[in-house]
């Protein structure tokens, strides 16, 4: 009976394609719209991903990444003391004003680097070396930025027209020169960016030598110990506090910095409200539309399933039967959406707009969807073909 | 008394069926009685709307009279729960509906198969069975074509096959031969006939077909929702409403 069941999904090509087409449809509009949800959400914790260190060290009272509230120099040293400890980098971030050649003014994230290990600079450059940020006077500045940052100027044509930055431009920040020496490949943020990278030292200078300026230290443990315990350590015996940079966001790590910056954002942020309307949109609509395409179809097919159960099919039987062409649709059905899913995600994270990270957790919450859909769909059926009168088959 | 038990096949005596509210009833069935014995082929004739439909749903136990009683193979069905009578269909009946009830969405050697796939019976097995009954019913080379692209007459075939395919005991058929030509009228109902002829069986026929009536060997007269007479002799019917 499930050969034939099977054959009776699809045997009407044509419905069967409306019906996966709606269920494709709802899974890519569910999964598509988490992903794009939680890949601007994930932006919060960007520096975490531009950064890479092994343990990041921070204030007792800092929440999050963006959040830093500055060390004093001194307690470098105290970090580099705790045993275990391969090595430490300081690292500034500020947001500060930059004054461009044509006088205006943007306002820029800078990213003071160690000028000896470069512990946090960026991995990818597309112009220029990391290097020269030694030479007097420099700065890396991300691709994206040196676009924000660029000169926009009325064309002949009478349509505005962005000439970026490049190496060798300079600008001021707080009357002081920088001269960039390198473009760099960074991911965007929430909060912050353009990303213009400099030295430990220059950043100091460029923020007037603020009182503090060591927002975080960037710690590689030494060989054999894992971040998590050097992380410990590092509070138990300095008293700051200690994360580790891994950034599964749905892991319970009190120690992840990504993680505990994510889900600031969720608690204290209207963000996941503004967008989250937008993918409980998507699953309204996803739902709406995989339900009411598989509930016609078994409507469709309500006077064939009493006529098999007036030949005597028992219930158990017709509901294994819907339950089959309920799952199978489903599966094909979510198959197809996930599938387009990724293709839209890759071109998506190729052109890096929007932000695009579709967690497994995503397809799999899609998928429970998706078959939630689905049973619920065939008990419905189950429900009917059960109350349809069996005589009813005997009337014209 | 005791012969009489063990040649008949459906019995029913003193059967009421009302339809609607109490306030606007239709009374399909009134005291109606009705017998068909083993190794017979009963026809049940009558005017539109006199409750030959009804009669044949009571008989199958897909509607539940809210009188009398009904015996099948001395199986009382009053009594028996939804799955025991869907069992019962299963083992005892099988059906050619008014309208066919075929599935269009499935070939036709598929429709047919239905009723042994409903048994239990192994897949390759039914498909075998199915090709060689659909064979009789003069359909051999329409197996894997779907029902829609048949006439008419060629869908009412295969609704005959798929009521004969599991050879079963009792076969209810509600007008068989209404969409076909006289000499396929004449070919379908031999094979019905065929399978009445065995003294384990029974088959009940409503028709309005005059021409048929020669396959009979008793026919039922039906009024106002009871059996006004039984006739072994066509003749003798009051064709008045045909
Ligand atoms: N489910 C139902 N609800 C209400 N009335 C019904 C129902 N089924 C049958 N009836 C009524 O019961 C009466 C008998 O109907 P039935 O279908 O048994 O007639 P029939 O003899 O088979 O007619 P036909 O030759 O036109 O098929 C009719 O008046 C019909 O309208
Ligand atoms: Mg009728």
């Amino acid at each position: 009976m499930y050969r034939l069941a099977l054959n009776m999904l699809f045997g009407d090509r044509a419905k069967l394609a409306m019906l996966l087409c709606g269920l494709a449809f709802s899974a890519l509009l569910m999964a598509q719209q988490s992903s794009v949800f939680f890949g601007i959400m994930s932006w919060t914790y960007t520096p975490m991903v531009n950064i890479r260190a092994q343990v990041w060290v921070s204030d007792p009272m800092v929440e999050q990444v963006n959040d830093a509230k500055p060390l004093r120099d001194t307690d470098l040293g105290r970090v580099r003391s705790v045993d275990g400890v391969a090595w430490a980098a300081p690292l500034h971030t500020s947001f500060v004003q930059a004054r461009m050649q044509d006088g205006n003014f943007k306002l820029i994230t800078l990213v003071g680097i160690d000028a000896d290990t470069f512990a946090g600079a960026p991995a990818v450059l597309t112009q220029g070396r990391i290097e020269d940020l030694r030479l007097p006077d420099t700065v890396i500045v991300d691709e994206w930025g040196a676009q924000l940052m660029g000169r926009t100027e009325i064309g002949r044509d009478g349509k505005p027209k962005t000439t970026p930055l490049k190496v060798g431009d300079t600008f001021e920040v707080n009357d002081i020169q920088a001269r960039i020496v390198g473009i760099c490949k960074v991911r965007r943020a929430f909060t912050g960016g353009p990303f213009v990278y400099t030295t430990y030292d220059r950043a100091k200078a460029y923020t007037l030598g603020a009182r503090r300026t060591l927002s975080f230290m960037l710690v590689e443990p030494q060989k054999g110990i894992t971040p998590a315990e050097l992380c410990g350590r590092i509070e138990r015996e300095t008293g700051l506090k200690a994360w580790t940079s891994d950034t599964v966001i749905w892991s319970w790590g009190e120690r992840s910095l990504a993680r505990n910056t994510f889900w600031w954002f969720w608690t204290n942020t209207g963000i996941p409200f503004s967008f989250g309307t937008a993918v409980l949109l998507g699953l309204f609509v996803g739902i709406a539309i995989s339900g009411q395409t598989f509930y016609s179809f078994i409507l469709e097919n309500l006077k064939y399933f009493a006529a098999i159960k007036a030949m005597g099919a028992g219930m158990g039987v017709i509901a294994r039967m819907l339950f089959v062409q309920a799952f199978t649709a489903g599966l094909i059905g979510f198959g197809l959406g996930a599938g387009m899913a990724q293709a839209i995600g890759r071109a998506m994270i190729e052109k890096g707009m929007p932000p695009f990270v579709m967690f497994p957790q995503i397809l799999w919450a899609t998928f429970a969807l998706v078959l939630g859909i689905s049973f619920v769909s065939a008990v419905i059926g189950i429900i009917k073909v059960s109350r349809v009168d069996a005589a009813s088959v005997f009337r014209g | 008394m005791s012969h009489q038990a063990h040649t008949v096949a459906v019995r029913a005596t003193g059967v009421d069926m009302f339809f609607g509210t109490p306030e606007n009833q239709v009374v399909a069935l009134k005291q109606a009685d009705f017998e068909a014995r083993r190794g017979e082929l009963i026809m049940l004739v009558g005017p539109s709307g006199c409750g030959k439909t009804t009669l044949l749903s009571v008989i199958a136990g897909t509607l539940t009279p809210q009188a009398g009683t009904v015996e099948v193979f001395g199986q009382r069905l009053d009594g028996l729960g939804q799955e025991e009578l869907t069992s019962f269909r299963r083992k005892n009946l099988g059906f050619v509906f008014q309208s066919f009830n075929l599935i269009p969405t499935l070939s036709v050697v598929e429709n047919v198969m239905v009723p042994l796939l409903i048994q239990g019976r192994p897949y390759d097995e039914a498909h075998a069975r199915a090709h060689a009954i659909i064979e009789k019913v003069g359909l051999k080379g329409r197996e894997e074509g779907r029902p829609n692209a048949l006439s008419g007459g060629q869908q009412q075939r295969v609704a005959i096959a798929r009521a004969l395919v599991h050879e079963p005991p009792l076969l209810i058929c509600d007008e068989p031969t209404s969409a076909l030509d006289k000499d396929t009228g004449a070919h379908i109902m031999e094979l019905v006939r065929d399978l009445s002829r065995s003294p384990e069986r029974c088959v009940v026929v409503v028709t309005h077909d005059h021409r048929i009536f020669r396959f009979a060997d008793r026919i039922a007269e039906m009024e106002d929702g009871r059996i006004s007479r039984v006739v072994d002799d066509p003749k003798l019917l009051d064709t008045s409403h045909l």
